[in-house]
């Protein structure tokens, strides 16, 4: 868009009469205003990595394989059918009749256009990296595609449908009109269809008929970026929004009591838990030292007090809705008595310990909260603990640079496989590992990212949850719980894997 | 009696209001019987009334009213530190550019247009880079976009001095420069420095509170007054008294001190413009 | 004039080059650029590829002369958060930002000289106590915190007006309200300060004593000499009030340039930070030579001197 071109816009926006419509209105004519904090980085699918971005463009783009939103295994989406033909190559048989939003058939071509587009150093995308491992795409015929990957890497499928890293691309509108265009007017293949987008004030979308899966409820959605909470909180108590974003838990009775819309939660994926940095000289070298640590944390109290009960507590480092989960892992109970004997035994006075503890603020439901409770309970040992709030970036620098104190409280999330979870965070290898030195532990992450047995693979991923928890690399905490503010007139309901999709949104009878 | 109310009614009632301030905050360990570190979450989020915390709690447990007193304490300190430091500095630079025209003037006003054309956000994001987040970080973010002004102010203010015949009469008598700035123009330089320092201090608590919304605020637990204000916008629905307790007090504290530092301009020096 | 205008439009050129390069500097120190771009699941390779493809890895002085290389002809780089130009970036939210500026500069003007002067000419009146207690309390409420009660006044509880965005012009009433708030009050007592030193100046009694009408007195006289301190705020203020709405446009949910300006510098975006600077700092400059060409149409006997 030129310049002067959007300095009209901006002035007809400016002083045009497009007002927020009140809730009833907006009911009326079936259309959801949902508030996010910031507005896409892009409109161009595969591209960057980012929730808020690919949140949005996923109501104008389709997965290629989509995760089941009550078991969030893999499910069906444009590809019907997989399987493995052998250990370097995946088959997939692709969905027939689907078109994109501009006429273009769905096809083989449309995927191996869009694995062009990311594997493509000249358009930099963030999913680069991460489709590294597979060579090229094979069309085995107009509805079946084959992926050859450069050595086993049975994990494709956990990829693919991990959460929006393959979005197929109009392979035409791709060839003749380059990237820019689709940026300009995306073309997808989904449930709505871009009308608008108005930087940093709204994006607008409307039903798209033809969908594949069924024409959507609603006619409209559009999103709005409020980047301040409680300007967010208050639109929603005004009834000019219908659905947020974390809603924190002390505020979760007054929104269900002021009558313009309930709390909805759900129980995500995304993980908290309070890093013991092994990776520098110092008591936390310890695994008794770790282990004390862990005795001491009250988890249960935290939960209670400070998250009014929202949150689901972990014993390991996966949590039950990752997919390569197995039950029966200890919680380290809270004990300060076997605190104490830990500390004894590994000759270390807890009264003499003065421990350092990173944290952000605001990133995670109350994090900065959170640490400074984590600091007073491990006062009740004698512990001293100096809470240092950090800004996200710096956070993240230090985090990578080695640079934190003793402890950092972290997150990490979409948690939904093994592989993207315990290969990342304890190896030290690994940007933002906490953990790491481990020569057995990195044997057998190394193996177990290799088996293509899915039988096989969850054994090695219990062995390797139960070596890991021994360790004591983290107080495991929790699974955060999303709380979602929903206006009354709206049937959603909100996804563990975090993906809002407003297809899924339905009238309130 | 009328006309002394007239005249210094508003500097005796800013006087009053500072001074009470200033007892709240020395004396801050004797009026509450509370720690304001001391967390207990049992008793977050507690309204105004409540036994043991007359003005409530805020999420943590902590009291507010303790918090309130102990913030004085570092408003004071925060106050003190930016005019010092922003009055050295920009006395000094201004005293130079003015006495001194020609290209150090010009090169001391440069400076200033170059640091006040960027983003003030980005000065507490370096600082924040060298010295981390909390108090240093806002005395010196704020000290560093606050000498401005008094190099402005002083600078304007040597230049009319220069132009007085006593200082005429003084140069054509030999006396050296130095001499000349620092027992001539100085001294008459000075109420103007007193009076701005006397309303930044005001503005520096406040603009605490700037700063800790764009997130620089002090490090846990220090109570302060910006930073509590700031937090409270979470807690915004469900505990009016977070934002209600420390704006009062900031109100306040801000109003007291400005109308001592009108009082003070109409008194040192009537003919006296920003 | 001439010169002096040439001479003044070529320190306008060295303050937006020094700025440039001071901020080019003062960012590397903020921490990694590239960090925050990248999902967190990224491979320490690949964030070395990244770093190399967007040329951090090389010596600071190399990537400062190519920034400047490149800054000469306009072009700033793209967005490292966007993947967009990032001058264009900036000259998109400049629309949004400046109606802001100017709504809030003009009920500055609209309210603050007013009551300022009337407090002067009714001084020790209650009118005086009121207006000026007012003018206090506004420059000791953070912007913030009045936006929010605001917010919960006008559109939670009343709701008479919208919470933030743009869209029409009752969009514009709290952001302008709570922006001019703060320079509204200093405005008010400057203009008070300035007006009684006026008012007691000879020209002023002589005008009095020739019988002029109060009122002529006041417009005519009392006014343009008073000005001077006040257009000096003003310029200030216009220049703080492009860079420094942050907070308003933040809370407002405004897309201008401060909140674009704060995201960029959190996100460590380099290219546009540096393209906002430059915009920032060509406009205050700018704005600078306005005043200072005002100075010397307002009080001649300053004509002559070049003022900073």
């Amino acid at each position: 868009m030129t310049r002067f071109t959007t300095l009209l816009t901006a002035l007809a926006v400016l002083f045009g009469l497009a007002a927020s419509a009140p809730a009833q209105d907006r009911a009326r004519a079936k259309e959801v205003v949902v508030a996010f904090a910031a507005e896409p980085r892009t409109l161009l699918p595969n591209t960057i990595v980012d929730w808020t971005t690919n949140s949005q463009i996923e109501h104008i783009y389709d997965r290629l394989v989509d995760r089941d939103p009550k078991t969030y295994k893999p499910m069906p989406m444009l590809a019907t059918g997989w399987k493995i033909v052998n250990d370097t190559t995946w088959e997939f048989a692709l969905r027939q009749g689907v078109k994109f939003h501009n006429g273009e058939p769905f096809n083989a071509q449309s995927v191996k256009a869009t694995m062009d587009y990311i594997k493509d150093p000249a358009n930099k995308t963030h999913y680069l990296p991460r489709w590294s491992q597979v060579k090229e795409i094979q069309i085995v015929n107009d509805y079946t595609v084959r992926f050859i990957t450069e050595k086993p890497w049975p994990g494709l499928l956990d990829r693919i449908s991990e959460s929006t890293d393959f979005l197929p691309m109009p392979p035409k509108a791709l060839k003749d009109q380059g990237p820019q265009a689709l940026l300009a007017k995306p073309v997808g293949t989904g449930p709505f269809k871009f009308v608008q987008w108005v930087r940093d004030e709204r994006l607008v979308l409307e039903r798209n008929p033809d969908y594949w899966q069924g024409a959507p409820e609603l006619n409209r959605v559009t999103f709005r970026y409020i980047p301040e909470f409680s300007a967010r909180l208050s639109a929603l108590l005004a009834g000019e929004i219908d659905i947020m974003k974390d809603v924190p838990p002390h505020a979760v009775e007054m929104v269900d009591r002021s009558g313009k819309g309930k709390v909805r939660a759900t129980v995500s994926s995304r993980i908290n838990y309070l890093a013991l940095v092994n990776l520098k000289p110092g008591p936390l070298q310890d695994v008794r030292v770790r282990k004390a640590i862990g005795h001491s944390v009250n988890v249960d109290e935290l939960i209670q007090q400070v998250l009014k009960g929202r949150a689901s507590k972990m014993c390991g480092p996966l949590s039950p809705l990752n997919v390569d989960y197995t039950p029966g892992i200890e919680c380290l109970k809270h004990d300060l008595s076997r605190a104490q004997a830990l500390f004894k035994e590994a000759g270390v006075d807890p009264t003499k310990l003065q421990l350092t503890l990173d944290t952000p603020s605001g990133r995670y439901p109350l994090d900065k909260d959170i640490s400074l409770a984590i600091a007073a309970q491990l006062q009740r040992v004698g512990i001293k603990t100096n809470v240092v709030v950090n800004e996200w970036g710096t956070h993240l620098d230090k985090i990578k640079n080695r640079t934190t104190g003793d402890m950092f409280y972290l997150g990490w999330g979409p948690a939904l496989s093994a592989q993207n979870t315990i290969e990342q965070l304890f190896q030290a290898s690994q940007t933002y590992s906490s953990y790491g030195g481990n020569k057995v532990i990195d044997a057998k992450i190394a193996q177990a990212v290799t088996i293509v047995d899915p039988k096989k693979r969850l054994e090695a991923w219990a062995d390797l949850q139960r070596v890991v928890q021994d360790e004591a690399p983290w107080v495991f905490l929790w699974q955060q719980h999303d709380l979602y503010g929903v206006a009354s007139w709206v049937e959603w309901n909100p996804r563990a894997d975090e993906k809002v999709w407003m297809y899924e949104a339905k009238l309130a009878r | 009696m009328r006309r002394f109310i007239g005249r210094h009614g508003r500097g005796v009632l800013g006087l009053i209001i500072a001074a009470l301030v200033l007892v709240a905050a020395v004396a801050a360990p004797l009026l509450v019987a509370q720690d304001p570190l001391q967390s207990d979450f049992a008793v977050g989020l507690k309204p105004p009334g409540t036994p043991g915390h007359p003005l409530g709690t805020d999420q943590l447990g902590r009291d507010l009213l303790a918090r309130v007193l102990y913030g004085a304490r570092v408003a004071h300190f925060i106050g003190l530190c930016c005019v010092l430091l922003t009055a050295v500095v920009g006395g000094l630079a201004g005293l130079l550019a003015g006495y001194y025209e020609g290209w150090l003037g010009a090169v001391v006003m440069r400076v200033a247009d170059v640091q006040l054309s960027f983003p003030f956000i980005l000065l507490a994001l370096t600082i924040n880079a060298i010295v981390g987040l909390g108090l240093r970080n806002i005395i010196v973010s704020l000290s560093v976009a606050g000498w401005v002004v008094y190099a402005r102010v002083v600078r304007g203010e040597v230049l009319s001095v220069k132009e007085r015949e006593f200082v005429h009469a003084a140069r054509a008598l030999g006396l050296g420069r130095a001499r000349l700035l620092l027992r001539h123009i100085l001294p008459n330089v000075a109420p103007s420095i007193v009076i701005v320092g006397s309303l930044q201090f005001a503005q520096f608590i406040v603009a605490e509170a700037a700063i800790s919304f764009l997130g620089f605020g002090v490090q846990p637990p220090t109570p302060a007054w910006g930073s509590m204000l700031s937090e409270s916008r979470d807690y915004l629905y469900v505990a009016w008294w977070l934002a209600a307790f420390p704006g009062a007090a900031l109100a306040v504290t801000a109003l007291g001190i400005n109308l001592v530092g009108d009082w003070l301009r109409d008194v040192l020096d009537p003919k006296f413009r920003v | 004039m001439r010169a002096y205008l040439l001479s003044r439009l070529g320190q306008t050129v060295l303050v937006v080059f020094l700025s440039l390069t001071a901020v080019f500097f003062l960012m590397r120190l903020g921490g990694d650029p590239v960090l925050l771009f990248l999902p967190m699941d990224i491979q320490a390779k690949d964030l070395t590829e990244f770093r190399q493809r967007l040329g951090f890895n090389d010596p600071v002085a190399i990537q400062y002369g190519r920034f400047i290389g490149r800054a000469i002809g306009g072009d700033f780089g793209e967005s490292l958060r966007y993947k967009q130009d990032a001058l264009g970036l900036v000259l998109e939210r400049l629309p949004a930002t400046l109606y802001l500026a100017v709504a809030a500069l003009g009920l500055t003007f609209l309210v603050a000289v007013p009551v300022g002067v009337l407090s002067a000419v009714r001084r020790g009146s209650l009118f005086d106590v009121f207006g000026m207690g007012a003018a206090v309390l506004g420059q000791a409420v953070p912007g913030f915190w009045l936006g929010l009660m605001l917010i919960y006044l006008f559109s939670v509880k009343l709701g008479w007006l919208p919470t933030g965005g743009t869209g029409s012009a009752r969009h514009f009433v709290m952001p302008c309200v709570v922006l001019a708030s703060f320079y509204a009050a200093r405005m008010a007592r400057l203009t008070r300060s300035s007006v009684l030193d006026t008012l007691n100046e000879e020209f002023v009694l002589t005008a009095r004593a020739k019988g002029l009408a109060e009122w002529v007195v006041i417009a005519k006289h009392a006014l343009k000499n008073s000005a001077i301190p006040i257009v000096t705020l003003a310029g200030l203020d216009t220049g703080q009030l492009l860079g420094g709405a942050v907070i308003t446009e933040t809370i407002f949910a405004w897309p201008g340039l401060g909140r674009l300006t704060v995201q960029a510098l959190l996100n460590r975006d380099f290219p546009v930070v540096l393209a906002a600077v430059f915009i920032f700092s060509v406009t205050y400059t700018l704005i600078n030579l306005v005043v200072d060409l005002l100075y010397g149409w307002l009080d001649p006997r300053t004509r002559a001197r070049a003022h900073a």
